[in-house]
This record gives C-alpha cells, structure tokens and sequence, in this order.
C-alpha cells in the first residue's frame, strides 16, 4: 500500500474511530514511514488548535443595534437603556479617555484634569438618578473634545502608519486593514446611535472603546513596522502574536 | 470535550438543531430558576434584563457564527438575528434545556439557513473541494518547525469551502461527533468525516502557504 492508503485511517486514528486491526496495520506503517508521521502530527496539531480556540467578543454595537430594533418594534417598555441615567458610567468614560489620551501621547494630557474634574464633580453633585441639564451639557461638551483630540491623535498615527506601511508583509497588512475597516465601522454605527441619543452613556462608552480600540491597533501596526526595519524576528512575531490575541 | 446525542428534526428539507451537544458549555451561570426569571422579565419588556442574557451569551453565538460564516461582518448581522428571534420566541422556551442551550441551538440554525441561502443550490451544505492528494502532495514538510498561532488557524478556516468548514467547525471546534455533524448539517456521516477530513488537510496546505 502507498502511503496515500493510509491518510484516511490517520484521520481516523486522530479522530480515535480507528478498529484495532488497521490501528495496528497503520502503527506498522507509520514506525517506517517519516511523511505519514509527519502528516499524522500535523493533523493533531490542528485538530488541538481548533478546539483550544478562545471565544470572540461581538463588537458592542450589536447590542446597540438589538435595543434600537427591540425599541422601534415596540417589544421593550422599559425606558431606553441609551439614556438611563448611569453616573458610574461617567467614571468608565473617563478610564477609557484617560488611557486613550495616555496611549496617543502626552499633547493630549492637557485635557484630562478638565474632563476628570467636570465628572467628578458632576457624578458628586448628582442626588438619586436624575442628572441635571447642566450636567448633561457639560459631559456632552467634555466628551466632544475628548473625542477631537482623540480623533488628531488617530490621524497622526494614521499619517505614521502609512509612511512605511512597505515594511508589513502583504497578508498582516490586509489583516490590519481589515480590522481596521471593522474597527471603522463600529465607529460609525457608535457614532449613528449617539446622533440619535446624544445623552447616551452606552454610546459613548461604545465611541470611545471603539476609538481606543483604533489607537492601540495603530501603535501596534507602528510598532511592528519598527520591529521590522530593524530586522527584530523575535520583536515583530511578539507584536503580531498580541495582535492575534488582541 | 462534552458530547452528547444530537437529535434530528425535519422541516423544509433541512436538518434542524434539536439538541446541542456541546451547548451546555455556553450554558453558563445560574441556575435553571435563574433563567427562568430572567426570561420572564424579558417576556414582560425589562430590555436591562435581555442585555443581561446578551452579556451572558453573545460572546459564545458571535464566536460560532463568525466561524460557520467566515467574517465578522455577517456574523454580526446573524448575532443581531440571534437574538432579535430569540426575542420573538421566549414564549416558546420552556426551560426544559438550559437558556445556552436553547439560544446556540437557535444561533446554530440561522447561521446554517444562512449558509444554505448563500449557497442557493442544497438543502446540504456541503461542497467539494481540490483533489485531498494535491492538497497533501502540496506540502513537502510539515508544521512541526513552524509556529502557527490560534489566529493563523483562524485565518485559514475563512478560506476553507463553506461545506468543508462547517463540519470542521462543528467537530473539531465544537465537539459534535460525526453522527452529530451529519444530523446538524442533513449529511451522511461518510460525508462529515470526509468533509472534517479534507478541512484539515487544507488547513495544513493553508497554513505551509503562509509561512515565509
């Protein structure tokens, strides 16, 4: 038999249906034979591979979407989850700002003790869970510049990024375009929903992870193009290993 | 990994998810009473209490349905129908499996409806693909050499036939056996081991190709 004869029991013995009599038969075979060896570890290692494959976070968009159509359809009565007053929430926007402002450089600290101040002293000045106009305005206002400079500091990367994107091979700079444009898109549908409902803590919070998410996957694409130059294997495959994790 | 019986149930021509084996891993916390108060509240409109079943879930459905549909962007689209029917179809959940098992089923179902419509040819989803031998004459080494992460593995399943992908997804991804395979997806069990079995090949062409 040639080893073409045995692929189908290998599969079969890596899938641990093989009877003992053909087990044996191929057990002979595989003793003699390198290729089939080889053939037979590579099927186990893909087979360990697809089943140790971690659960995926939806973009949190999705839910946004679900509660707008549940909403609209008239399945829901309770009020709008998108603008239930959430002062806790204030303090989730403001991590996630402070580490977006910390990751795209220190031009942008200067915006951090007005927008911190101004929640921190709106969430102490809030009595139950009724925000006061003034309160809402000032987020709102604070959240708006945030988000400017937030966006100067994507385009500065951006403009980085694309100086010497030749350095990434072809298929990691499809992949990072590709979740990219993902990226793109749940900034837009992020941004559509707070259009919608400016008061919004939910769709802040899902801007502003989206825009972090833009930030640290620009600084990694930097990173790796810097790894590359200076012909780091080791510091370029450590880079895109966390962005496969990521 | 959990495997238990899949059972069949007919309608349109195609094979329905009745019970999935290895739903019980995305059954996750709390108790059946639990789900059952949560359900309720979502029947009676409490939206906060249907983030909480979407929180709890819709990691597990976004993951299996971005691996049977090959990219994010329709999977996204299919989690929003997850869970817009799932809505529509409280009434009908019973508590008789757990809330996991009841929401994969239905997550598992439309993703395949999906598949077949796409496909627009067969109530089975299943293809052909290159000869196997090419496919193995193809490689003249192996992986052992060769650092293949989680997200290269990933990245090759997308490029797999969908009929091939889909039982390999079900089998080696989420622990059906082959006789479950073939009842998810209106099969023969010959056929899901050969689809599993061609899957890995390419897969190990898939992922040579990629190496420098």
């Amino acid at each position: 038999m040639t080893c073409a004869n045995y692929r189908e029991a290998i599969q079969e013995l890596v899938d641990g249906t093989l009877g003992a009599i053909r087990r044996a038969e191929l057990e002979q075979h595989l003793s003699q034979c390198e290729a089939c060896q080889q053939f037979e570890a590579d099927m186990r290692r893909i087979r360990d591979l697809a089943g140790s494959l971690d659960t995926m976070a939806p973009p949190d968009g999705v839910w946004l979407q679900v509660a707008g159509r549940l909403r609209q359809e008239g399945r829901v009565q309770a009020p709008s989850p998108l603008v239930r007053p959430a002062p806790h929430r204030r303090y989730a926007i403001l991590a996630i700002a402070a580490s977006l402002i910390v990751a795209v450089g220190a031009t942008l600290m200067f915006l951090l003790p007005s927008f911190g101040a101004r929640n921190a002293r709106d969430a102490a000045n809030q009595t139950g869970t009724e925000a006061t106009a003034d309160t809402v305005r000032g987020v709102e206002d604070d959240f708006r510049l945030a988000e400017q400079h937030l966006q100067s500091g994507i385009a500065k990367l951006q403009e980085a990024a694309r100086t010497d994107e030749s350095t990434i091979d072809p298929q990691t700079a499809a992949t990072l375009k590709k979740n990219l444009d993902v990226i793109d898109q749940a900034i837009a549908e992020s941004r559509a929903a707070l259009n919608s409902e400016p008061q919004s803590t939910i769709a802040r919070d899902s801007l502003f992870q989206a825009l972090r998410r833009k930030v640290d996957l620009l600084q990694d694409t930097i990173a790796l193009m810097n790894e590359m130059r200076k012909g780091d294997a080791a510091g370029a495959a450590s880079i895109v290993d966390g962005l496969n994790k990521s | 990994m959990a495997k238990v019986g899949g059972q069949r149930e007919s309608g349109m021509g195609t094979s329905k998810v009745t019970v999935h084996p290895s739903a019980a891993r995305a059954a996750g916390p709390g108790t059946r009473q639990d789900e059952l108060a949560l359900v309720k509240r979502c029947r009676d409109g409490d939206l906060g209490a249907f983030e909480e079943m979407y929180r709890a879930h819709a990691g597990r459905l976004f993951s299996v349905a971005f691996r049977l549909l090959g990219n994010a962007t329709d999977a996204e689209d299919l989690l929003q129908e997850i869970f817009m029917a799932a809505h529509r179809k409280l009434d009908t959940f019973r508590g008789e499996a757990a809330l996991g098992t009841w929401l994969y089923r239905l997550a598992t179902n439309l993703c395949l409806d999906h598949l077949r419509s796409r496909s627009g040819r067969s109530s089975q989803v299943t293809d052909s693909i290159e000869d196997e031998q090419r496919l193995i004459d193809s490689t003249t080494s192996g992986l052992a050499e060769q650092t293949v992460t989680k997200m290269d593995i990933e990245r090759a399943m997308a490029k797999l036939p969908e009929g091939c992908r889909a039982a390999f997804v079900l089998h080696d991804i989420e622990g059906l056996e082959h006789r479950e395979v073939a009842d998810v997806l209106g099969i023969a069990e010959g056929t899901s081991k050969s689809q599993v079995h061609k899957a890995r090949t390419k897969l190990r062409a898939l992922l040579m190709k990629t190496e420098p």
